[in-house]
């Protein structure tokens, strides 16, 4: 199994915030995680990077048991998170926010190597890699995000709500450009609000609810479930969800 | 229309009259109308008789700043026309004109009474109340004060009446701007490296040619300025680089006075090292100190180093003046003798004779100021100083990059101890005394404002915010025990004109490759 996680639970004090969910990860697949706020999809990404520890369960990646491990080890193991909310470093330029994200790697020839493949794939970085972080656009800066977590070498990435706020053409920017790093062979693990885009892309998805995880299936079979469609996809209209009283929660 | 403008310039006049009337009872205004009187003719000003012209002169330039601030006020939406700015200037000069004259009459009529106000206010000595009625009666005075509050409003009016008129301001402006382009010393530095070189080394002649042209009381108190910058230095690696808070940066820099003191002084234990070894011996306890105060408080975020900081300067101030280590601190009365370094023959053979022991101190403060200086800007240029910068930013995706923020924190606050460490130990040495009472909770507020004032995380502002918090206080000291009112008021000014600090940041400009450029030119094609 390339990536795998064992009823894993988390709290936060007296929160019970992941209540033992279990998924996996194939090599090269895109795996969609959705579901509404506060349904544990940051604690989960949070635990397998190792900014938040878990109170059970195993994390596995190439048959290796990471759970605990400090975060800079699972870095270094290639596994990358790109944080939710577009969180660069607002007064580092742009190419040292990149650099950033090479910190592990001692290897100068190679990470300038890395950032022209980041300066290809985002050009807009280029022009303004002596410009501080802080002062681009919104979707820049998540590309700014996605291009520090690319310097890492991720092996599977994860990243956290890459569409968050952001213009629908620049959504789907963004996904094209996530479905690009899949093609060249980095697992990623999606977690997104926006379920629609997310599922289209996905091999799989999982759908979390306050903590658990309630269907997983294809992306498309998810896009086809009515239960799916009608909390997260707009699918019926509020009426007649009340209905038919199937309101799913 | 009208009306919003009497209710907003009668304010205003408030707010002058409120300045005019502190300031003279704190005895502030007779003060600055002696150094302008001092100034203008030639430091003559007897202290008791203020020429009356220099008093009106101050309580106008007030006013003339009030009235001018009103004008700005509404100047960006809506300009006043003359008639409505005359009509404002009126108005703030009739009431704060109103105000002084008031309390001027309390006071006036004090004295013709033969009362001593200075039961209340204690700055207010008869001769300095008759200043303030410009040396004639009640009546007389009262004109005067409208007098120079109508003038100064009026000033204010016509001046700023002017500059709109002829936009001289953004001329003038755009001329600074131009010049700038113009001269392009940044450029120059780019395009012949050897320039800035030549003029860095130049500077640091300069800088150690200083001390043998200047006289005893600036060597005091550039040694002063510099043992700050040292702290500085220290203080902004922490904070300005890592992002983290630290109040109680004095308790380092006693840890490595007393361990110097202990160290080198006859008493209490007689073990007279040599400088150098107890330099590094108090640079390195300093440091342990940082680590042992750091390590509680590494998985933490958020404003406990601050606290614990702080605490942790108050047990060290409240330890060595306690009974308790008296025996090896010397409690109240501190450690004496301490020992001082040796003037390497070299001097004596270039100058002739041996240096003065004042000189030869300086220089040595110069030295360890520039191996500070110099292992700074290593450090902020590094892969660690990188790191801090990131932390600083944001912490989280600093530790998803990668870097270990709990080891790196407590990295910072043990370098930035050793480095106040090594202050302290220059400073005992300097001293060659060492007490409880140098290590007040002021150390710690002055370095933090070095930092601050000079800009975070920028070296040269934190060398500039110790000439400013250290150097000008003694510049001012013609104010006498004005000086830190008329200081904090210059503090604040320079926050708000420059809220980033005075010498800010300014991101390093990467070199790129020639090539990298070519592709950007490609990138742009439409």
């Amino acid at each position: 199994m390339y990536f795998e996680i064992k009823d894993l639970q988390v709290y936060y004090r007296a929160i019970h915030a992941l209540k033992g969910i279990s998924l996996t990860v194939n090599k090269g697949e895109i795996v969609a995680l959705i579901g509404g706020n506060g349904a544990g999809k940051s604690s989960t990404l949070n635990s397998i990077s190792g900014l938040v520890q878990g109170q059970s369960g195993v994390i596995t990646y190439k048959d290796e048991v990471i759970t605990g491990l400090p975060t800079d080890m699972i870095v270094k193991k290639g596994i990358i998170q790109v944080p939710e909310g577009r969180h660069i470093f607002p007064k580092l330029t742009v190419q040292e926010n990149l650099e950033m994200g090479a910190f592990l790697n001692d290897n100068k020839a190679q990470v300038e190597e890395d950032m022209e493949h980041v300066y290809q794939l985002f050009p807009r970085m280029r022009e303004r890699r002596t410009q501080p972080g802080g002062t681009l656009s919104g979707g820049e800066q998540q590309m700014l995000a996605i291009g520090r977590g690319l310097m890492g070498h991720p092996d599977l990435m994860l990243l956290d709500e890459p569409s968050m706020g952001l213009a629908p053409i620049l959504v789907e920017q963004i996904f094209d450009i996530i479905f690009d790093i899949n093609q060249t062979g980095t697992s990623i693990l999606l977690v997104e609000q926006n379920a629609q885009m997310a599922l289209a892309i996905a091999d799989r998805g999982y759908v979390l609810e306050t903590g658990e995880i309630v269907v997983s299936g294809t992306g498309q079979e998810l896009l086809n479930d009515p239960k799916v469609q009608a909390a997260y996809l707009g699918g019926e209209s509020e009426q007649e969800k009340l209905q038919k009283g199937d309101y799913y929660f | 229309m009208m009306k919003t403008i009497l209710s907003k310039s009668s304010k205003f006049g408030i707010v002058a009259g409120i300045i005019l009337i502190f300031c003279e009872m704190i005895n502030l205004t007779s003060t600055l109308a002696e150094i302008l009187e001092k100034l203008f003719t030639g430091g003559t000003a007897a202290k008791n008789a203020i020429t009356p012209f220099y008093m009106g002169l101050v309580v106008g330039l007030i006013v003339f700043f009030t009235t001018i601030n009103f004008l700005r006020t509404r100047n960006s939406q809506k300009k006043y026309s003359f008639g409505q700015g005359f009509f404002a200037a009126v108005t703030i000069s009739i009431v704060s004109g109103l105000l002084i004259s008031l309390l001027n009459i309390i006071l006036g009529s004090y004295l013709v009474n033969g009362k001593d106000v200075r039961v209340y206010l204690e700055a207010l000595a008869p001769d300095v109340i008759r200043a303030f009625l410009f040396q004639t009666d009640i009546q007389k005075a009262v004109t005067y004060y409208f007098m120079s509050t109508i003038l100064g409003s009026m000033a204010a009016l016509i001046l700023f009446w002017i500059s709109q008129k002829t936009n001289q301001p953004a001329k003038s402006v755009r001329a600074l701007t131009h010049l700038k382009e113009k001269i392009q010393i940044g450029r120059a530095f780019e395009r012949y490296p050897a320039v800035k070189t030549v003029l860095i080394l130049l500077l640091i002649i300069a800088f150690l040619l200083l001390p043998l042209v200047i006289n005893a009381y600036t060597i005091s108190v550039l040694g002063i300025v510099l043992i700050y910058a040292i702290m500085g230095l220290g203080l902004n690696l922490i904070v300005g680089l890592s992002g983290q808070l630290v109040f109680g940066y004095v308790a380092f820099f006693a840890l490595g006075a007393y361990t110097f003191g202990l160290l080198t002084a006859p008493k209490p234990f007689g073990i007279e090292m040599n400088f150098w070894l107890a330099l590094l011996v108090s640079l390195i306890v300093a440091g342990i100190g940082g680590f042992l105060v750091g390590l509680p408080i590494m998985n933490l975020r958020g404003d406990y180093l601050a606290i614990v900081t702080l605490g942790f300067a108050e047990i060290v101030r409240i330890l060595i003046n306690s009974n308790l280590m008296a025996d090896y601190t010397g409690g109240p009365q501190g450690i004496k003798n301490i020992g001082q370094p040796i003037q390497p023959s070299i001097f004596e053979k270039y100058f002739g004779e041996p240096l003065e022991d004042n000189v030869w101190f300086l220089y040595l403060i110069i030295f360890v100021f520039l191996i500070v200086l110099y292992a700074a800007f290593r450090l902020q240029y590094s892969r660690t100083g990188r790191s801090w910068e990131a932390m600083r930013e944001d912490e989280t995706v600093a530790q998803a990059c990668g870097v270990t923020t709990s080891s790196y924190k407590v990295l910072a606050i043990v370098i930035g101890a050793a480095i106040a460490g090594a202050a302290g130990a220059l400073y005992a040495s300097r001293n060659t005394y060492t007490g409880p009472s140098e290590y007040a909770f002021m150390v710690s507020v002055n370095a933090l404002a070095v930092v601050v004032v000079g800009g975070m995380g920028s070296i040269p502002g934190t060398l500039l915010g110790a000439f400013i918090i250290k150097g000008l206080p003694e510049l001012l000291r013609d104010l006498e025990n004005y000086r830190m009112v008329v200081f904090g008021a210059l503090l604040i000014v320079m926050m708000i004109i420059r809220p980033e600090g005075i010498w800010p940041v300014k991101r390093r400009k990467l070199s790129v490759a020639p090539e990298s450029i070519e592709i950007l030119k490609e990138d742009l094609k439409p």
